[in-house]
């Protein structure tokens, strides 16, 4: 792109001041622009990262300012070699994730058909599903905490109405991480079926009318020419929604507090980080998990980002 | 210190020397000056959410008035204290001049790392205030290493809670001995199925506390030194004792992830026939808009096991100055005002359980208590044993080592082969936490 | 954006040439759940909002009771704390951590738009990727040597690093798809690439940026972790008030369900009245292809 210049260049040394800061200004508008925003999150990003990264070399516990010993990669190889909290986070966040998408990606995909037509109300109901994902997640962790609680919660009251016993979801070690998974899906779903919904508004007539001519069914049409044509589309959605879902933390914490509950059972490894941070104050081993939770997530993105690439 | 690579030293010097001036920075200014005037000052207090921060609240206009000094409160949830505390304090803050926080919990933790002053001289120096009017077992609580870092403001003690009606019933008399729990439980449930014989707190690290008061009753401890205790007989009698008294005698299936509100509310909602658990709690039991039996709720002492009745009596909660303040001297003269004999009876009438001994002997600070449980917190004071979990640094990863057979005893498994690794693991556990 | 236009033109045309297979009865069924499920939950956080604790506790009374206001009372009682502080501190935080970010996020996202600086994009991106709890000891520890802990500037500062992120990613793709013809004829008339940036870009650009406010505002209004450790007493925020009524004695029911709703119905009052411009910005980028 290069800025068209209607004036006949005069040397710079002759030009009044404010004409010569506006020309370099001009020159240099790229970083002049961009500039500040990467300094900013470069200054707010770069320290802490480092800080993190040095610490993860360290024995450094109980307090950041006690004196600490480089230990080398100890703490990676203790992270790495743990399958008593480790390993069972990596899961859980995985699980999680990956529960939590899947269902997200199904449901959406039936909202956004449902609401793929005008309809009277559709406005409404549009407006109903937006209310989720924005709703504060503290907020909605506190009102399921209670929605959920095994005595006097109306999701036991609701099931006891079909004579279905009553069940212990979030205090139960063994249902509490779908419960959880359940909380996602629900404040979420939303916002994979608008994306969605917005991709299906985009494609053209023209290969759905094809299938027809063909004779294909709506499902046949729905599943050979709507979903791979929407398959940027999906794959998009899963970037957005997974990098949030791997870092959940307000809902967890909300409902089950520090340490993901009595038996980690929600213990993601954003969990598992503020727990070994906060509660067993063992900062360099929190930093090697950090760390690890970092690659991990980078890891997942470029992944994703293979599968964008060799589908466009 | 030793480094690996002179990358690494050159980072650690760095940082040291960051740490370091800004720990003389922040300390040239310590001490607590009695004589200093503290009026014009503003005083930083950190509160937990607790009747005590409520009823405080309402009587810092005074202080604020005798004072001249300024009180600014920030009031938070107990988890989200301990994790600002992790934050602030860690960075070395200067933000906080008093803070609350729980001695069982944090003491030797905060202490160890400096973030607590020295409050010594001031009292043992202030007879009027008079710092031997103080229980023993919490005051010991707040001491570390010889020196008084923090002054407790709230006790509590095991206590049996029980359903009067129940009991009637069944024709039983109060529980004086575990054996004699046992057997009510057991009774009361045959007679009323949908009712549990006893109900209490089953989550790995929220049972501990409650634990203890068996396992010192049954002749057990945690630890001596570095060395566990948890494998010792009395030990395993008090596991399987406690798994066994909240599974054994009930219908429905034990929630494994119980703390107090948990528990509570099964008692709260008539489904239980007793529960031992703190008496600092007892309002929720005693309220109606919470408890829909609370005209039938009794109180007693802890029942005598094998070694005799030994509740825990412990400082929940205290005071203690930052070390980094710049207002040593008005933090001190708040906590004196928080603590006095005066404040304290205040307190006591609001059913704010206390550790001045001078307090609990005052006929007029407890009118408002239940006469039964007065007797009963009375009767655990002196029996009562100074901590209700192990006191090491690493109090958190404690907890869940030596709470695990807790969850096997209540959901019926081996037991002994549970002990066997926890002790193992508390011991390993031990000698790291002295290091 | 433009897909969402052309959906609205492009439907109906589609409505008349085949109806809906599923049949009107389906399709009904299927909305009405949609709406119970994400509408339930809502509701009944409202409800009992309105419920002593004795009601909540009662399953007598899920739906029918008699209402109170007491939990309000609780909530905004001064003596507890001082909710109202609390909705302005949330809002003020939320206003200058997206004021800020927008005079920062939007040339920059211009810029990289324009000129394909696609590496310093995703430079900037990492900020979305790196877990949060890595990031608070250090700012902390960094503030406090500072001295700026206690003031709103550390709440307001990682506000931002969640808000001009967002605002990047959305403006971003909003220039990619605007025509660069009107700046170049901008220039033609003599305007320099800045001025033309100013007078001709940005206000081409208003409901672009619409979307990234009321966005990031959302975001920010709603962040927990943050505001959690880097809040003194007087800039606590909405979010991290909640636990106000989770006591070490008791949990307060009823008041908790007021503070939540409390917390959410001014950013759901929000979404009502822009909710165009919330699902533009969701899906900005996505749809590209």
């Amino acid at each position: 792109m290069t800025a068209v210049q209607n004036r006949t260049p005069r040397p710079a040394a002759q030009l009044p001041p404010r004409e010569r800061l506006s020309r370099w200004a001009n020159k240099n508008r790229k970083w002049l622009f961009a500039g500040p925003s990467m300094a900013f999150v470069a200054l707010l990003l770069v320290i802490p990262l480092a800080w993190t990264l040095v610490l993860s070399l360290t024995d450094s516990k109980r307090s950041v300012r006690r004196p600490f010993d480089f230990i080398g990669l100890e703490n990676y190889v203790e992270a790495l070699t743990d399958t008593e909290r480790f390993w069972p986070s990596v899961g859980r966040t995985l699980a999680f994730t990956g529960g939590a998408l899947f269902f997200e990606l199904i449901l959406g995909m039936i909202i956004a058909l449902l609401l793929w037509k005008p309809f009277r109300g559709q406005g409404l109901v549009r407006t109903i599903v937006l209310l989720p994902l924005v709703a504060t997640p503290v907020a909605v962790g506190m009102m399921w905490r209670l929605l959920f609680e095994p005595n006097i919660g109306f999701v036991n009251e609701f099931l006891s109405w079909f004579g279905i016993p009553a069940q212990p979801w979030l205090a139960d070690p063994n249902t509490s991480l779908a419960t959880l998974t359940f909380v996602d899906i629900w404040q979420w779903t939303p916002m994979v079926a608008l994306i969605l919904l917005a991709g299906l508004t985009g494609l053209s007539e023209e290969p759905q009318e094809a299938a027809r001519m063909d004779g294909a069914n709506a499902w046949q049409r729905f599943w050979y020419v709507t979903v791979p044509l929407m398959r940027p589309v999906i794959i998009a959605a899963v970037l957005l929604r997974g990098i949030d879902a791997l870092k959940t933390f307000d809902i967890l914490y909300a409902t089950k507090g520090k340490g993901g509950g009595a038996f980690h059972d929600v213990e993601t490894l954003n969990v598992y980080a503020y727990g070994l941070s906060f509660d067993y104050n063992e900062y360099g081993l929190a930093s090697a998990v950090l760390i690890l939770f970092f690659l991990m997530i980078l890891a997942i993105i470029w992944v994703i980002q293979m599968q964008r690439k060799a589908t466009s | 210190m030793k480094y690996g690579s002179s990358a690494a030293r050159v980072f650690a010097v760095a940082t040291t020397a960051v740490v370091a001036a800004s720990l003389v920075a922040c300390s040239s200014d310590s001490g607590i000056d009695e004589g200093d005037s503290i009026e014009g000052t503003t005083i930083r207090v950190t509160l937990a959410n607790h009747v005590w921060t409520e009823t405080i609240k309402d009587l810092i206009p005074e202080f604020e008035k005798e004072s001249g000094a300024k009180v600014e409160i920030t009031q938070l949830a107990e988890d989200q204290l301990s994790d600002q505390y992790n934050v602030k304090l860690n960075a070395g803050t200067d933000e906080i001049d008093v803070l609350m926080y729980r001695p069982l919990q944090e003491n030797k933790l905060f202490a160890d790392n400096g973030y607590l002053a020295n409050l010594t001289d001031q009292v043992e120096g202030d007879k009027e205030w008079d710092w031997s009017d103080f229980q023993e077992g919490p005051a010991s609580l707040t001491t570390y290493d010889g020196e008084v870092v923090g002054v407790p403001i709230i006790t509590e003690r095991t206590v049996l809670y029980y359903r009067k009606d129940l009991l009637q019933a069944a024709g039983l008399e109060v529980p004086t001995t575990l054996e004699e729990l046992e057997a009510a439980a057991k009774a009361i449930h045959e007679a009323n199925p949908d009712v549990a014989g006893y109900v209490g707190r089953t989550g790995k690290s929220a049972a501990v506390t409650q634990l203890s008061a068996f396992l010192y009753s049954f002749g057990g401890d945690w630890l001596d030194g570095t060395d566990s205790l948890i494998g010792s007989d009395e030990a395993r009698e008090a596991y399987k004792y406690y798994g066994n008294l909240i599974s054994g005698y009930t219908n429905a299936t034990v929630n494994p992830e119980m703390s107090w509100p948990e528990a509570f509310a099964v008692f709260q909602q008539g489904q239980a026939a007793f529960i031992a658990d703190a008496d600092s709690l007892y309002k929720n039991m005693t309220d109606p808009s919470q408890s829909t039996v609370a005209d039938n709720v009794g109180f007693a002492a802890f029942p005598e096991g094998p070694a005799g009745s030994k509740p825990y009596n412990v400082a929940a909660w205290a005071l203690a100055i930052n070390e980094q303040s710049a207002n040593k001297s008005g933090a001190w003269e708040f906590i004196k005002w928080a603590t006095s004999k005066a404040t304290s009876l205040e307190m006591a009438k609001l059913g704010v359980s206390g550790a001045r001994a001078s307090v609990w002997e005052d006929p007029t600070a407890n009118a408002d208590y239940p006469a039964e449980l007065l007797e009963a917190i009375k009767v655990n004071g002196q029996n009562g044993v100074g901590y209700d979990r192990p006191l090491v640094i690493e109090v958190a990863k404690a907890r869940e080592i030596v709470g695990e057979p807790i969850v096997v005893a209540i959901a019926g498994g081996d037991v002994d082969a549970a002990i066997d690794a926890a002790d193992k693991a508390f011991g390993e556990f031990l000698l790291e936490d002295a290091e | 954006m433009t897909a969402l236009a052309e959906g609205r033109v492009s439907a109906p045309a589609r409505r008349r040439r085949r109806p809906f297979r599923w049949g009107p009865v389906g399709r009904f069924v299927g909305l009405a759940v949609i709406i119970v499920m994400f509408l339930g939950p809502i509701v009944w956080m409202v409800l009992a909002s309105f419920k002593l604790n004795v009601q909540i506790y009662d399953s007598s009374q899920a739906i029918i009771f008699e209402p109170t206001l007491e939990n309000y009372g609780t909530v905004f009682d001064p003596r507890r704390g001082n909710y109202l502080v609390y909705i302005w501190n949330s809002f003020f935080i939320a206003f200058m951590a997206t004021g800020l970010s927008l005079v920062l996020a939007v040339p920059a996202a211009y810029a990289m738009s324009r000129f394909l600086m696609n590496k310093s994009a995703t430079t900037v991106l990492l900020a979305r990727i790196i877990p949060g709890v890595s990031l608070l000891v250090p700012w902390y520890y960094i503030f406090a040597q500072l001295r700026m802990t206690g003031s709103f500037l550390p709440l307001i500062l990682s506000h931002m690093f969640v808000s001009l992120p967002l605002i990047l990613y959305i403006m971003m793709s909003f220039f990619d798809q605007m025509p660069e013809e009107l700046e170049e004829s901008a220039q033609v008339d003599g305007l320099t690439p800045i001025q033309a940036f100013f007078r001709i870009t940005l206000p081409l650009s208003i409901s672009g940026i619409a979307t990234a406010t009321i966005l990031s505002f959302i975001f920010s209004w709603n962040n927990f972790m943050f505001a959690l450790v880097l809040a003194g007493p007087s800039t606590k925020t909405l979010p991290v008030a909640i636990f106000d009524f989770i006591g070490y004695a008791s949990i307060d029911w009823g008041a908790l369900m007021a503070a939540s709703v409390v917390v959410t119905t001014p950013i759901m009052l929000i979404a009502l009245f822009t909710q165009r411009y919330i699902v533009s910005g969701l899906t900005a980028g996505a749809t590209k292809g």
